[in-house]
């Protein structure tokens, strides 16, 4: 397959993860893709019609069915704090996914009694997942990012 | 009273704190380290929060991960328990500047009492006796055999920034006081990072006998009798009665003045304890004071029937001395068995490791603080307590009996513990004639006089 192509469905991957999307086909030039969510941990994949109306499929918080199986290697918390993925509220987010990092690379900052740390990312790759959720507190050891 | 408290300690003392703020009413917040997520305080918190990992100096011991969870945990106050950061004066100033209570005295008093040399002329200056010693820090060689040969020797050689038997060296002659004083600031250079040291006469055969101190933030100031806490091994206590088999009740009293008159002097507030030797001409002599909740605050409840914790969290709060506490008389005896996670057959190595059954005792009388239970692994990072079996009797015969067959049901397997050495003292003559002192543990372990009793019968597993 095509870089180019894997890049795309990579993005989609996540946009259906964003939206909270369980099932995307296309079909275009030849080309067919469907991708669906996995079934989830919880025992909902026979959700009662009632409470299931609004929606196709029930949305679950699992990951979507990655077609690479490669280990993520994780960005975790060197500190107690407030993660936040930007310097400051009007700013662009430090990384997003997709984003390629180094290991100086700064990916956020965590607020410590009014002291702004920027965390750098320690690893090489690609930023799969921003797992930390902004202005939450995170504590030692807890995953921000998972890279690839 | 406080809403919100976060208990910057672990194991058992963790697990005593959440208990008291349970019972009054408090959420609790316990910050843990790596090695500790299966703790029993974490899993019994309301909220927890992990600070770092595994060594003490990475996660219980920083002071600016802790404050920071404390803002995360919005509490309104945290309680330090024993040892780590409990009688560090930086510590509680850096929560007094957040305006987060400190469970505590105030930084000023802990910094008075928390240098041992100053302490002693806090005492001299308060008319309480000290042991006879250096009037300072000992800078030189010279000066050191000087006063040791004015006050005799042995003479024991102290580091001003240690406590808690640590940092101590003793001379018994000349000869041996030079390699003694040079070594003693070596070691407490390396160990405290403070190579001032101090000299005192070196007691033979004292008793230690400690004073329970409470006071309010309203200037009031009380005693709780003491604790006699001379079993120890090598500095270290490991059983503790109280009342103590020594004490007559006028030697009772003019001690317990002494330590209230101390406390008040430095405007201590809080629960503390006032540390005296007592020589064999029964005369005492102040040694140090421990400004924080000490492991053996449970036989002092017992035998006064209070909640130490309890009052400290109302102290913090800024309530008056509780009625039942001002009031409170001894009635019965208790003793404290601390049981380690260390082999006793194998010079009380340390053992940790994974508990793969455990059956603490019951009954009448019998009081168990721990943090253990089957499938807990006691990680090698931290001290070896990992329970305090306490036991209550109408007269101290009974108490001693009690724990001999408490004991006998103690059922702890994976690890070896200290079960059967504490046995082993309940059987031990000198202790139930209470005619023991600090140096007998140490002259029977020596002397392989100790018969460890033979492992209880198998219970089911």
């Amino acid at each position: 397959m095509d870089p180019k192509d894997l890049k795309e469905i990579k993005a989609i991957i996540d946009l259906m993860k964003k939206h909270d999307l369980s099932v995307f086909e296309i079909e275009k030039e030849g080309f067919r893709l469907k991708l669906e969510k996995g079934p989830s941990s919880q025992a909902t994949a026979a959700a009662p019609p009632a409470a299931a109306a609004p929606k196709a499929v029930p949305a679950t918080p699992a990951a979507p069915k990655a077609i690479e199986s490669v280990p993520l290697k994780e960005i975790v918390s060197p500190m107690v704090g407030t993660f936040y993925r930007s310097a400051s509220p009007d700013s662009p987010p430090f990384v997003d996914v997709g984003k390629t990092v180094a290991e100086d690379t700064v990916v956020c900052i965590i607020e410590a009694m009014k002291v702004m740390n920027e965390i750098k990312a320690e690893t090489g790759g690609i930023i799969a997942e921003v797992v930390a959720e902004n202005a939450k507190p995170v504590q030692f050891g807890q995953v921000l990012f998972r890279v690839r | 009273m406080f809403e919100k408290v976060l208990i910057a300690n672990r194991g058992e003392i963790a697990l005593r704190v959440i208990r008291a703020c349970k019972e009054l009413g408090i959420r609790t917040l316990a910050v843990y380290s790596e090695a500790d997520i299966d703790s029993l305080h974490v899993q019994l918190a309301d909220e927890s929060i992990c600070i770092g990992a595994a060594p003490s100096l990475e996660s219980y011991l920083k002071i600016d991960r802790i404050m920071s969870a404390a803002e995360i945990g919005d509490v309104d106050a945290i309680h330090p328990g024993y040892g780590f950061l409990a009688e560090n004066p930086h510590f509680a100033e850096v929560c007094e500047s957040c305006n987060i209570k400190f469970i505590g005295p105030s930084s000023r008093a802990m910094q008075a009492m928390g240098d041992k040399n100053a302490a002693r002329s806090y005492a001299r200056k308060a008319g309480v006796q000290v042991t006879p010693g250096s009037d300072g820090i000992v800078e030189t060689e010279d000066e050191a055999m000087k006063i040791a040969r004015k006050i005799g020797y042995p003479v024991m050689i102290k580091a001003a920034a240690g406590g808690g038997g640590r940092g101590m060296r003793s001379a018994h002659n000349e000869p041996s006081l030079k390699s003694a004083f040079h070594s003693a600031r070596h070691e407490a250079q390396k160990t405290f990072g403070n190579d001032q040291i101090y000299l005192e006469k070196l007691i033979p055969n004292p008793r230690h006998i400690e004073f329970q101190i409470v006071a309010d933030s309203h200037g009031r100031v009380i005693h709780l009798g003491e604790r006699d806490c001379s079993i120890q091994r090598r500095n270290q206590k490991v059983i503790e009665e109280c009342p103590s088999p020594l004490l007559t009740p006028g030697l009772r009293k003019k001690m317990g003045n002494a330590a209230v008159k101390l406390a008040k002097s430095v405007g201590y507030e809080n629960v503390g304890t006032i540390e005296f030797l007592v020589d064999q001409d029964r005369r005492f002599y102040f040694m140090e004071m421990n400004t924080r909740i000490q492991v053996e605050h449970t036989i002092t409840e017992e035998v006064y029937g209070c909640d130490l914790v309890k009052e400290q969290i109302r102290i913090a709060a800024g309530q008056p001395l509780s009625p039942h506490v001002a009031r409170a008389v001894p009635r019965l005896h208790a003793i404290e068995c601390r049981i380690n996670a260390e082999d006793p057959a194998n010079n009380f190595q340390a053992t940790p490791g994974r508990i793969d059954f455990y059956y603490a005792p019951g009954g009448h009388g019998v009081r168990i603080d721990s943090h253990a239970y089957t499938g807990y692994t006691v990680p090698p990072y931290y001290d070896s307590l990992i329970a305090k079996i306490i036991t209550v009797g109408a007269t101290r015969i009974n108490a001693i009996d009690r724990m001999r067959r408490a004991l006998g049901e103690y059922y702890i397997t994976g690890i070896k513990t200290t079960v059967p050495f504490h046995a082993a003292m309940m059987r031990n003559g000198d202790f139930r004639d209470g005619n023991y002192d600090t140096g007998l543990l140490d002259r029977l372990i020596s002397a392989g006089k100790l018969e460890l009793a033979s492992p209880p019968i198998r219970l089911h597993e």
